[in-house]
């Protein structure tokens, strides 16, 4: 619901502005009063409104228009859909579908809630399927949806009495005040609606004329959807709309804080309008009803029972026009072939999808001055797309889709707040530029969404159905079952999954309407571009079913091309796609490597700045030499440091770049893999797998023996072959091995312990098993050592010190580690890997 | 061939085939069905396989005949044809459609009539994935074929790994799934099979088919010699050899080449007539050395056979008996020793190790050999005592050089 209403809001300024800037018509000013005052009172609204609960105000408020006029009913229910038509045609970037879905989504309780009584008043209303007889029904729907209490149930009572104002605005407003503003709303708010619905009221007139040529009036929903749209927002929407016109910058951050007043307000205001409806000028009911009617009549034949397949095929012809001209003509052409299937009653059995699109006029390139006068105020924008363009060639259609992403993820919440905050990250720019140019162009975003709906298959159809959705309970029930099911399926995969598999089949159909579409709408989107490309980019060609699967992706297309030019950079984890701007390119890498090479700062800081590297190599997708080197870089530094983890993300990618034939020293890091399967990870087929793997060459390599040697004292046990090869590791083998001394160091005495009797000196423990000389004894540490492993030592005659092995091979033990871990991480500590070998 | 094949007898030949499948499932006859899908294997197929080539809209009529088996047969029609044609990736992806289908009808037969047939089916579709895995390498791609056999033959494991019957062909399937896992190097997805069929309580492992359970041992023993489980190794593995066909040499050879080194490494040395007889030489110089004493031997058979010992994985496994022919040399000089000087017979100077083995050309410094000595006492294959300062190794004055006895090392 709350997205609803912020399309509408949307769309509404939009509208507003527009009118604003045409200046001409003359319910143009008639609306511009009325939004102010709107607004006026809207405020004061949201200052009270908090207080109720959010939902089922709005349910309620359905009801009770239902009660008071079946029409009002029947109108809200018929501008909801069209309604989000319209916020794709107003912010031509709005996601068509994920959008829609969530409108749905969110409408669909609501509908739930009145399509269950709504046979009884089918037959009277005709094509709108709601009337009074409703109110009867679905009284019963609106107390269980515990609104608060007491203004909420007695107006509605008092509503289908048709004969109480309602008290709800008391508390909040000044009485007289109020009763004027929803007058003065009320008035103009249906004869807008009803002027723009049907062209017969002549004070619509003007806006329509002035609107002629991008919308034949016949073009089904196309040129009946904004329309609705306006009046839809007079009724509903006015109020919100105002604060969005009136302070759009300013009042939107409050309003996440606020969200629930905020969705609660509009129900009201819709309720105020109702009340006063009834109240005041009941006159405006009756004649509404026939309004509605002739409405419904008028469009009944194309807008309600058209099928889908000439909507999508109708869509399909004006998503090839180039320009409003020719979109005009085609409209009209469309409407003829409408027409005439209807007379001919093929208009349901005429295969529309196999139907041949109408040639488009190509001498109407004349009529489209004003268009092209509307156009260039998006030709600022469209400057920064292309160089965009140039550097991530983007598929023309991913553009369609990347508008959609950063609204559609907020709306997965289905939350308002969200919503406002992705409108509003999209900053005023959204909102005044894109609704700038909504007079123009809109019949290109419509028929765009249009054309999009109609890849989305099932789904377009739901939001094309709930457009006129005021014809059969049939119908009704299916978008129901169609809505929940999308409802449902409105997670982000299920939704990709779906396009895609739909529009597999379209794409070579669609594909030129496509991109010349996504043309027309380049420059629109073109800011958004500007604002964060490459994420609109890479996500929106994710959420795009158009756009290719994950597997099929051009990635080239979206490597990034750094141009940040600093040699130092901090290391962050992207939680988005990549910026240009801060990312290094490969020369600026090269010296950010030779740069941590000779720094003098501690490991944190290099890992820190090599991680920063390996991003930014990463990010560009460069794997060369360089890549080697960077990775050889940090995996020595890493070793030193003992930082275990960081050196097996090194050292996996290091395999998979030398075997993608990457050149560097593979050697050096043969024997660190071997090392490591070895000594830390013990698997034996690991290290079976990774001696098979090693070539001749590599066998004589001198790293590589001396991890194979190092292997063959461990495999044996052999204590003083380990503890020489410790001493004279090439490389880092050492380091490694640094991994291994503690515990062979135990084995070691344990088997000193068991095989020499009766003692062996301490000097010589010291010497075979890598104890570094202290000065000339080097035996005070190893007995240091020995002791913190419970050795008995004693002295023997000459002074020396000696281990009693009988003694001690029963108190030897394992000392709990302190907190210093070899290398540096507690968490992978030397003992627990020691528990998991042994 | 296929040319001068006429599309009547084509039709026949096809119709023919699909009636005898038809009747195999109809009447039950588990064995004639499962002849009947052996596709890879069956020289029946080749006239089969022509009449596809010259009828090639045998799909529809596989499936206008039998509409109960349309899911069934027509894929199985055109994994013999592609298979024929020699397109293994082909033949694989339709082949796998018709085992989802057969599976699915397996699990609603009550009885395991058809487990011969679901056995080939399982046999056949390793081999398939097997050859196109060979074929997407060949041509630069990924070979990810055999890997979706696995999960395939993990479904039919599924199906047959349950209480009743069918229960008795699940082994089959385990050895299917090992066989796979062995060659895709992913050993630890084993662990979860043997768990099912090892823990199941309502079904004793001897009431598997005899075959089965030699595949079995086999390769539950090979996976216990890379965990150098040794006495377990080699229990699983005797039971293997014991059990297995006297007449087929190949598995025998199989076997005891897993089961040598770990006997080795238990201290049972084999004859050289077996290793000539099973073809096994490159353990005969390893045993002489063992038998010698004879380290340098040792060495170079170790590295002659590198390559090959690393690749079936008993490398590590034999270069463990290392220390055994070091006790061996021990043993040796202990015994000259003792005729020379039988009162000093159980002390041995370090400089006399030493010595020998640079007779044996191998270079060792008296801590190095002094460090082994302590470690074939530490690990009990000499029983004794070093003395460091007087650099004597004092053996034991009974038993010395225990036998192992089946403990390893």
């Amino acid at each position: 619901m709350r997205v609803i209403l912020m399309c509408l809001t949307q769309v509404h300024f939009s509208m507003a502005t527009i009118l604003q800037n045409m200046q001409t018509i003359t319910i143009t000013t008639h609306k511009q009063q009325i939004v102010v005052l709107c607004s006026k009172e809207e405020q004061t609204n949201i200052q009270t409104a908090p207080g109720y609960a959010t939902t089922n105000y709005y349910y309620q408020t359905d009801t009770r228009n239902d009660g008071s006029s079946g029409n009002n009913y029947a109108q809200s229910y018929q501008n909801y859909p069209s309604s989000d038509t319209n916020a794709a045609q107003s912010s031509s970037t709005v996601p068509a579908n994920s959008f829609s879905y969530q409108q749905q989504y969110n409408q669909w309780p609501y509908y739930y809630n009145h399509s269950v009584p709504t046979p009884a008043g089918n037959p009277v209303a005709g094509s709108s399927n709601i009337d009074n007889t409703v109110v009867n029904t679905t009284s019963g729907y609106s107390y269980p949806s515990t609104e608060p209490p007491p203004p909420g149930t007695t107006p509605w009572k008092s509503n289908s009495s048709a004969s109480v104002a309602p008290p709800v605005q008391a508390p909040s407003v000044p009485e007289p005040q109020n009763q004027y503003v929803q007058q003065a709303q009320l008035t103009p708010g249906f004869q807008n609606q009803y002027a723009y619905q049907a062209p017969g009221v002549p004070m619509s007139q003007n806006y329509y004329a002035n609107q002629a040529p991008a919308y034949p009036q016949n073009n089904m929903n196309v040129n009946q959807v904004p329309l609705n749209n306006h009046g839809d927002q007079q009724k509903s929407g006015s109020l919100t709309t105002g604060i969005f016109s009136s302070e759009n910058k300013t009042q939107i951050p409050t309003i996440p804080r606020i969200a629930p007043g905020f969705s609660m307000v509009i129900p009201k205001s819709e309720k105020k309008t109702v009340g006063a409806d009834l109240a005041k000028k009941p006159a405006y009911v009756s004649v509404s009803v026939p309004k509605n009617d002739v409405k419904a009549v008028q469009h009944g034949s194309d807008a309600r029972s058209l099928p889908f397949s000439l909507r999508n095929y109708a869509t399909r012809n004006l998503s090839r026009c180039k320009d409003e001209a020719q979109r005009a003509a085609c409209q009209s052409m469309i409407q003829q072939i409408t027409s005439k299937a209807i007379s001919n009653g093929t208009l349901l059995t005429k295969n529309w999808d196999t139907e041949p699109l109408i040639p488009l006029p190509e001498n109407l390139l004349t009529m489209t001055e004003t268009s092209s006068a509307n156009n260039s105020s998006s030709l600022p924008n469209s400057t920064p797309r292309r160089r965009l363009k140039s550097r991530w060639e983007p598929v023309p259609e991913e553009k369609v889709t990347e508008k959609v992403e950063p609204l559609a993820k907020p709306l997965m919440n289905g939350n308002t707040h969200n919503n406002l905050k992705a409108q509003n990250r999209m900053g005023d720019s959204w909102n005044l530029g894109k609704s700038l140019q909504s007079p123009h162009a809109p019949s290109n975003k419509i028929t765009h969404r249009l054309s999009k709906k109609q890849k989305m298959g099932s789904y377009s159809s739901v939001v094309q159905n709930g457009d006129n959705s005021s014809d059969s309970d049939k119908e009704k029930d299916l978008t129901k079952y169609y809505a929940n099911a999308s409802a449902l399926a409105n997670s982000p995969e299920e939704k990709k999954r779906r396009e895609h598999r739909s529009k597999r089949f379209e794409k070579s159909k669609d594909s030129s309407s496509k991109s010349r579409n996504s043309a027309v709408n380049k420059g629109a989107v073109a800011h958004i571009h500007t604002r964060r490309p490459i994420s609109a980019l890479v996500t929106g060609s994710y959420k795009d079913g158009s756009s290719l699967a994950v597997e099929d992706m051009d990635w080239d297309a979206l490597t990034v091309k750094g141009t940040c030019q600093e040699i130092e950079k901090r290391y962050l984890r992207l939680t988005s796609a990549p910026d240009p701007s801060t990312v290094r390119p490969e020369h600026v890498l090269e010296k950010a490597l030779s740069m941590v090479e000779t720094s003098q700062k501690n490991y944190l800081y290099k890992c820190d700045q090599l991680k920063s590297i390996r991003q930014d190599l990463t990010v560009q997708r460069i794997q060369n030499e360089l890549t080697v080197k960077v990775y050889e870089t940090h995996a020595r530094l890493a070793l030193q440091a003992g930082d275990l983890a960081e050196f097996n993300q090194c050292q996996s990618q290091l395999k998979r770049l030398y075997r993608e034939g990457n050149n560097g020293c593979y050697f050096e890091f043969s024997a660190y893999n071997l090392l490591c399967v070895m000594l830390h990870s013990n698997n034996k087929r690991d290290l079976l797998s990774s001696m098979a793997s090693l070539s001749k060459e590599a066998k004589q390599d001198g790293a590589v023996k001396h991890a194979l040697a190092v292997h063959a004292a461990v495999s044996s046990g052999n204590y003083v072959i380990f503890f020489k090869l410790y001493k004279q590791g090439p490389n880092l083998n050492s380091c490694l091995m640094d991994l291994y001394v503690e515990r062979m160091r135990f084995e070691a005495i344990k088997c000193m312990s068991r095989s020499y009797r009766p003692t062996v000196p301490v000097g010589y423990v010291a010497q075979v098993l890598g104890f570094l000389p202290n000065g000339d004894d080097r035996s005070e540490e190893c007995e240091i050592w020995l002791k913190a492993h419970g050795a008995v030592l004693s002295v023997d005659n000459g002074g020396e010190l000696q281990i009693d092995t009988k003694a001690s091979s029963s108190t030897l033990f394992m000392p709990e580690p302190e907190n210093a871990v070899a290398h540096g991480d507690a968490s992978l500590a030397v003992n627990d890997f020691f528990a998991r070998t042994s | 061939m296929a040319a001068y094949l006429s599309m009547g007898e084509a039709h026949r030949r096809i119709a023919d085939y699909l009636s005898r499948l038809d009747d195999a499932i109809s009447q039950s006859d588990g064995a004639d069905l499962a002849s009947l899908l052996a596709i890879s294997s069956a020289p029946a197929s080749t006239p089969l396989s022509d009449a596809l080539a010259a009828f090639p809209d045998f799909p529809r009529l596989a499936s206008d005949r039998f509409p109960h088996l349309s899911d069934f047969l027509p894929p199985l029609l055109r994994a013999i044809h592609s298979h024929s044609l020699r397109r293994f990736g082909d033949a694989y992806s339709s082949f796998e459609k018709a085992a989802s289908a057969f599976l699915q009808e397996f699990r609603n037969w009550e009885t395991p009539w058809a487990m011969e047939a679901m056995h080939m089916v399982a046999l056949e579709i390793r081999l398939l994935a097997e050859k196109a895995d060979r074929e997407l390498v060949m041509s630069g791609k990924n070979p990810d074929k055999l890997q979706a056999a696995g999960s395939f033959l993990m479904k039919v494991f599924g199906a047959l790994a349950v209480k009743g019957p069918k229960r008795v062909g699940a082994l089959y399937v385990t050895c299917q799934l090992f066989k796979i896992y062995f060659r895709l190097g992913t050993v630890n997805l084993c662990r979860s099979v043997i768990r099912s069929i090892e823990t199941a309580r309502n079904f004793d492992f001897e009431d598997f088919p005899v075959k089965d359970k030699v595949t079995y041992m086999y390769y539950t023993g090979r996976l216990e010699v890379f965990n150098e489980n040794f006495l377990v190794a080699d229990q699983k593995l005797t039971y293997a050899l014991m059990h297995c066909n006297p007449q087929s040499e190949s598995n025998l050879r199989k076997i005891l080449k897993f089961l040598i080194p770990v006997k080795l490494s238990i201290g049972v040395l084999p004859r050289r007539t077996l290793l000539e007889k099973y073809n096994l030489l490159e353990y005969a110089d390893i045993v002489t050395s063992l038998r010698r004493g004879d380290l340098r031997l040792l060495k170079q058979a170790l590295d002659r056979h590198e390559d090959q010992l690393l690749k079936c994985g008993v490398y590590l496994v034999l270069e463990k008996l290392e220390l055994q022919v070091y006790r061996r040399l021990v043993k040796k000089i202990h015994i000259i020793q003792r005729e020379k000087e039988p009162s000093k017979a159980h002390q041995i100077k370090l400089e006399v190790l030493v010595k020998t083995l640079q007779w044996l050309g191998i270079t060792m410094d008296v801590d190095e050999v002094e460090c082994i000595m302590a470690c074939l006492i530490y690990k009990n294959l000499i029983k004794g005592y070093f003395a460091h300062k007087s650099k004597v190794l004092v053996l034991s004055k009974q038993d010395p050089f225990p036998k192992l006895n089946g403990k390893p090392v």
